[in-house]
């Protein structure tokens, strides 16, 4: 029986690079694609998916989340992160979703084959400098690491942070009410109840927010206009 | 016996240039279904990007921004110098959705501009249109319309 991978990425080009990667390899197939957050988790839950490969920055709900989710609806899934970076603290929330995998976009050509070869075997499969951090034994400090608990954003719950992103994407209440087939006074509620817990004051406090806790990433500018100094033969 | 003429194919070469080797597989998978265009070849950044444009001699450059060692505007400023008469036309395939970008991308000498969100909707239609020395431009927001 060949092993069913769920693929979830925002960009169908990086989505179509990962399925020729894939299904090169024989007993492997793509059962099904995803382009947020939302839609990853409940086509997990409908297809049931041996391996869910997500990317971390999405939108409507990031990887993050959506391996919490994941892993609140059945610890049994095996999530495999994708990320552009590998700040100590996207590697810790990772390893705190449950993520099995940790793997940098960059090097997904070269590590994804591996990183899903290893879960297919029962197996964790991170970057050489996840395992440095495991070494460094920062997962047993002398405390346990509660999963599915975003160590630095303690006092929300799954729906909060769910909203949080939303609304630092630039959603209204409406839309975010909509989109979670909730009533706008209920989503209001939730928006209160955030910024009272994070103290925040304004939707911008929130986004800047957002941002320093990997809720949201943001594309860094390319410095337009300085020449460099690079010779080319 | 009469002579035939006969009409020599000539593909359309493409030079792929990302730093990410998923997304440089992505953009060819999009691109094969094309008998008549060829991918000729690849680069990680402007440098071996300005590197390849001599050596290989495509027709058109998919060309991303952030890279490595030297950016995508860099690199197109470099090819546009090196043109002169006849060279590649470059076509930005990039994760900037802004209209600044997009028109310092153009002031940089691209014919095309393409957002990444997009590019499997967009990325067949550019690579037609700029190999023919049209322009085509296409971000994913609608940009604000000033009161």
């Amino acid at each position: 029986m060949k092993l069913r991978i769920l693929l979830a990425d925002d960009h169908e080009i990086v989505r179509r690079g990962l399925c020729a990667l894939l299904q090169k390899h024989e007993g492997w197939e793509i059962c099904g694609e995803a382009s947020d957050g939302r839609e990853a988790v409940e086509m997990a839950k409908r297809l049931k998916p041996d391996v869910v490969i997500v990317d971390i920055g999405m939108p409507s709900l990031n990887g993050l989340d959506t391996t919490r989710q994941l892993m609140q609806h059945d610890p049994q899934f095996k999530v495999i992160v994708l990320t552009i970076t590998d700040s100590d603290q996207v590697i810790r929330e990772a390893l705190d979703a449950g993520a099995r995998g940790f793997v940098l976009k960059s090097d997904a050509a070269r590590d994804l084959v591996s990183a899903v070869e290893a879960l297919q075997s029962k197996r964790m499969f991170f970057t050489p400098r996840v395992n440095d951090l495991v070494l460094a034994g920062f997962l047993d400090k002398g405390h346990v690491v509660a999963r599915n608990e975003p160590p630095n954003l303690p006092t929300l719950t799954v729906r909060e942070r769910e909203i949080t992103q939303l609304l630092a994407e630039g959603k209204s209440s409406k839309e975010v009410a909509s989109l979670l087939n909730l009533s706008t006074k209920t989503v209001e509620t939730h928006r209160s109840n955030i910024m009272r817990k994070l103290s925040l004051h304004s939707i911008r406090d929130l986004v800047v927010y957002a941002i320093k806790n990997n809720i949201i990433q943001i594309q860094m500018p390319t410095q337009m206009s300085a020449p460099t100094e690079t010779t080319v033969a | 016996m009469s002579h035939q003429r006969v009409e020599k194919f000539m593909p359309v070469r493409i030079l792929l240039v990302d730093d990410h080797p998923i997304v440089r597989q992505g953009l060819r998978t999009l691109l094969q279904g094309r008998g008549d265009w060829e991918v000729v070849g690849e680069a990680s950044d402007g440098v071996e990007a300005v590197d390849k444009v001599e050596s290989l001699r495509p027709d058109v450059v998919v060309l991303d921004v952030t890279m490595p060692r030297m950016n995508g505007l860099e690199a197109c400023r470099l090819i546009q110098q090196k043109r002169k008469n006849s060279g590649p036309e470059v076509l930005f395939v990039t994760q900037h959705d802004s209209p600044q970008m997009m028109r310092e991308a153009l002031d940089a000498g691209a014919r095309g501009y393409v957002v990444k969100s997009n590019a499997a909707r967009d990325l067949l239609e550019a690579v037609e249109s700029v190999s023919q020395h049209r322009i085509f431009t296409a971000l994913a927001r609608v940009p604000e319309v000033p009161r």
